[in-house]
């Protein structure tokens, strides 16, 4: 039984738990908007790395360096999506 | 077909190692996909007119509820492959299951939720923000209905013919998906439900 828990996985999927834990914090605890963004921002980010890593097994193939690669695109072109387009229709009309 | 058997079988062949490979670039292109739906989500989250407003709608409970099946669902198909790559047939269909089984009740939770919008007058129609909003999570939902089927047709092949390149493969796959979905969700969870709460 024990073999099919191993430990790096029980840890991700913990960490995974306390970390929706913390950016419910959010909503429960009393903060200003800056701060609950920073959190949910921090936590959010982290457990994608956690999935990514930690059971998507990105970095053992040999096509690690593709996968990354392609992976780091994806990310920046939908960073660049997103802030790009706030940038451009919301916060300069604020 | 030139078996590598320093590899886990889902990599065992160079097919099997491009169609992982083309996955992932296949993901890649969903990152974009939900950049896309974030950004205008962001443009038009306060576009509500006369309509409610996500905090006006938005319920905590299920959306802890969804989030904690999906985090769960996306452990246990971990653990599917896990038990795939030590060769325990019985594990891995055990732990399909599940998962399986935990996304038909992330899919319910999630109906019950579109039907409380339904009822509390937010339809794909009230506002620009209402109209984003529905079809950002109703992109992932349709995603997560795709994703229960192609995992029904993986554990009956699994089932029927037991670990193959092939089967192995699929199934590493489908596992690649079922996680990209709920990194999706994490995102969906924090900057359109936490953000609309707060």
């Amino acid at each position: 039984m024990k073999e099919l828990f191993p430990a790096k996985q029980v840890m991700g999927f913990v960490s995974s738990l306390l970390l929706t834990v913390v950016a419910l914090c959010v909503y429960f605890l009393d903060m200003s908007f800056e701060v609950g963004m920073t959190i949910l921002l921090v936590t959010a980010f982290i457990q994608a790395a956690l999935q990514l890593v930690f059971f998507m097994h990105a970095g053992e193939s040999s096509d690690k360096k593709a996968i990354y690669t392609n992976v780091y695109y994806g990310i920046a072109i939908a960073l660049v999506t997103v802030f790009g387009t706030l940038l451009t229709l919301i916060w300069g009309y604020m | 077909m030139k078996l590598d058997k320093s590899q886990p079988l889902e990599y065992g062949t160079h097919q099997n190692q491009m169609n992982i490979l083309g996955f992932w670039i296949f993901l890649g292109a969903e990152i974009m996909l939900f950049g896309t739906l974030f950004a205008s989500f962001f443009t038009l989250e306060n576009g509500v007119g006369s309509g409610p407003t996500g905090a006006d709608v938005f319920e905590i409970t299920p959306v802890v509820l969804e989030t904690i099946i999906l985090l769960t669902s996306s452990f246990t198909i971990g653990l599917a492959t896990h038990a795939m790559r030590i060769n325990n047939k019985k594990a891995t269909l055990v732990f399909l299951g599940i998962t399986l089984l935990l996304g038909l009740s992330f899919l319910s939770v999630e109906i019950y939720e579109f039907i409380h919008y339904y009822h509390v007058g937010l339809t794909l129609q009230t506002s620009a923000f209402s109209a984003i909003l529905l079809t950002t999570l109703g992109t992932h939902g349709a995603h997560v209905t795709f994703g229960l089927f192609w995992g029904l047709f993986i554990f009956l092949q699994i089932k029927k013919r037991g670990f193959t390149p092939e089967t192995t493969n699929k199934s590493f796959i489908f596992s690649l998906y079922w996680h990209f979905l709920d990194v999706v969700w994490i995102f969906i969870f924090s900057f359109i439900y936490l953000k609309g709460l707060m």
